[in-house]
């Protein structure tokens, strides 16, 4: 629940991150309805899509990556390996989903929406949305403390610099 | 809070039947309290105690739905919470068997049924809630993190305590009149039972629930642990100026309980303010009104213990504190956990998890939250009136929206089913 080591108060950032980027989605698809394509000729719409783009590119794949290369095998040396068995089962629905909306928002910036790709963007990011917001949920109730049980401080601080450096990368 | 069903992984998420019969039996009794109170309506206006089926409704949402409600919760959230596992899950199943014929009878009892209905039954319930308070506290007692939710959850079990004991004496003394004060008794039993054991274990879970559907994190402000002593406090009072009838220690009791009151509100407040999910939807409109609720049922709990008006002032404490802040409150709260848990119930190899949404009907709810906050308000103006139709009204009100909290939780489990129970597609279906 509060994140109580460096790593989970990197991951924290990262959710606060992700929740501002689907939140902004959420307003834009709620703003825009399903019926009508927006006009990737507005500036506003431009900005939000290359924002999007931005955010499940780099951050998603980087996050993820981070967790199941780094953190979940040393939560597993540590004895618990369910933990990241769960998240990366969670993980490999999400990542998908995720890399639709991006091609889908990456295209549509080059070529605009018509109404069979806007409709695909919009199913996809509403998917995307409730399972990503639903993971985060679990990670920020289940793996921030999961860390703090069982993670020492030297662990948590190499963990944490080992992280700063994919996010300079 | 969800490293246990990731830490020993979901294995040890309890089977979905354990909450969920307790969740399914609260929103029968749920149903029959308000169509109860439809029939009976006109003897709500001036009701201060006695048996007829008022009491019966009274006891149905008190026992039958939030005792019922907070029973699945706690077995479903404390080891969530706690990290640690319940003793027993065979013994979270008997205090099922137990409570459920136990209640039937006992309401029956209070209906004008035959004494030993009431005897029998309440034995029964009585058993069932020391078997939760022995499951509670055994997890209970493992636990040195989580001070918040534990602090509460142990003021619960010693409250659930006071109120079984008060309660089995109210009905020995209604064969017998071995009560010096039956109305008083009742009093101390409705303040131990309404504050003390579920208002106990409704701020403790709040530690968990709103957090984790808010994304927020608690503050790390000492507010939360306050209230968990000047709560002791002013539910203690309660009780000993209900039985000494003491007006000035039942007006003390209600001043540190809206002291109690206002540290807890307090704490969700500053929750709430860190959250990263700002829609939140009908759920949480309840239970913020179920938070303004609180307040106001301490002060209409003062002006009772004055001994002003006792007809409108008694009937209308009883009403905001159960009716009011409980029932809103949980409803509110169940209608997000019920999904969840569900979503949570909902993979299997092949199967991705179900979308929350997916799972949730959302057309009943709405109708529920409208019926309900409508309920709330004709009967609780009826009170004040005295006008018994307003009441029955308020009830018919009710009863249509449990009737649709019902008929959303039918959906759920038919939706979850289904989910994994896919039918599988023909050939000639297959793309």
């Amino acid at each position: 629940m509060t994140a109580q080591t460096q790593t989970g108060a990197l991951l924290h950032t990262d959710h606060v991150a992700t929740i501002q980027a689907l939140q902004s989605l959420e307003g834009f698809l709620i703003r825009q309805t399903k019926k009508s394509a927006p006009d990737v000729a507005d500036e506003a719409v431009r900005k939000a899509l290359q924002s999007l783009v931005t955010t499940l590119t780099n951050e998603v794949g980087r996050h993820f990556g981070f967790e199941e290369n780094h953190l979940f095998p040393l939560l597993a040396e540590r004895g618990e390996s369910g933990i990241g068995e769960f998240l990366k089962h969670e993980h490999s629905t999400i990542l998908p989903l995720a890399e639709e909306v991006a091609d889908t928002a990456r295209k549509a910036l080059d070529e605009g929406f018509d109404a069979a790709s806007w409709h695909r963007f919009y199913d996809a990011s509403v998917e995307l949305i409730e399972r990503e917001i639903f993971h985060i949920q679990k990670e920020e109730m289940g793996l921030l403390a999961a860390i703090g049980m069982l993670v020492d401080p030297a662990a948590d601080a190499e963990l944490a610099e080992l992280y700063r450096g994919l996010q300079v990368a | 809070m969800f490293s246990d069903f990731m830490l020993g992984a979901k294995s040890r998420l309890l089977p979905a039947s354990v909450p969920f019969r307790f969740f399914a039996t609260a929103l029968v009794f749920h149903i029959v309290a308000w169509a109860t109170l439809l029939w009976s309506g006109d003897s709500v206006p001036g009701f201060i105690g006695g048996m007829g089926p008022a009491l019966a409704a009274l006891h149905m949402i008190t026992l039958g739905t939030l005792a019922m409600t907070g029973m699945g919760a706690a077995y479903q959230l404390l080891p969530v919470a706690t990290k640690r596992p319940l003793r027993s899950e065979r013994l979270c199943q008997a205090t099922h068997w137990l409570m459920t014929p136990g209640l039937v009878l006992l309401l029956w009892g209070f209906g004008y049924g035959p004494t030993w209905a009431m005897h029998a039954g309440g034995s029964l319930v009585v058993a069932a809630l020391a078997l939760f308070a022995f499951l509670i506290a055994d997890n209970l007692r493992r636990v040195d993190d989580m001070p918040l939710v534990t602090g509460h959850a142990w003021l619960a079990v010693a409250f659930l305590l006071v109120v079984a004991a008060i309660g089995m004496l109210l009905i020995v003394d209604f064969g017998t009149g071995l009560l010096p004060n039956h109305a008083m008794a009742a009093a101390a039993h409705a303040v131990a039972g309404g504050y003390g054991f579920m208002g106990m274990l409704v701020m403790g879970f709040s530690y968990v629930l709103v957090p984790m559907f808010g994304l927020s994190q608690v503050p790390k402000q000492p507010y939360g642990r306050w209230s968990i002593w000047v709560s002791a406090a002013a539910v203690s009072l309660g009780v000993v100026g209900t039985l000494a009838n003491s007006i000035p220690v039942m007006l003390l009791a209600g001043l540190v309980g809206l002291a109690a009151a206002g540290l807890h509100l307090t704490m969700m407040k500053l929750t709430m303010k860190t959250r990263m999910r700002k829609q939140l939807g009908g759920s949480f409109v309840l239970m913020r009104a179920g938070w303004v609720l609180l307040p106001v049922s301490i002060l209409a709990g003062m002006v009772a213990a004055t001994g002003v008006a006792p007809a409108i002032a008694v009937p209308l404490f009883g009403f905001l504190l159960v009716f009011g802040w409980l029932l809103t409150f949980l409803v509110g709260a169940l209608q997000r956990i019920m999904p969840f848990l569900a979503s949570m119930h909902s993979s299997k190899p092949g199967i991705r998890p179900a979308l929350v949404s997916a799972l949730t009907a959302e057309a009943p709810l709405k109708l529920h939250l409208y019926c309900h906050f409508a309920a709330i308000a004709c009967i609780g103006v009826g009170i004040v009136v005295g006008q018994g139709w307003l009441v029955r009204g308020g009830a018919a009100a009710g009863l249509v929206g449990a009737v649709a909290f019902a008929v959303f939780a039918i959906d759920l489990w038919r939706r979850l089913h289904r989910h994994l129970n896919p039918i599988p597609q023909t050939a000639s279906e297959s793309p």
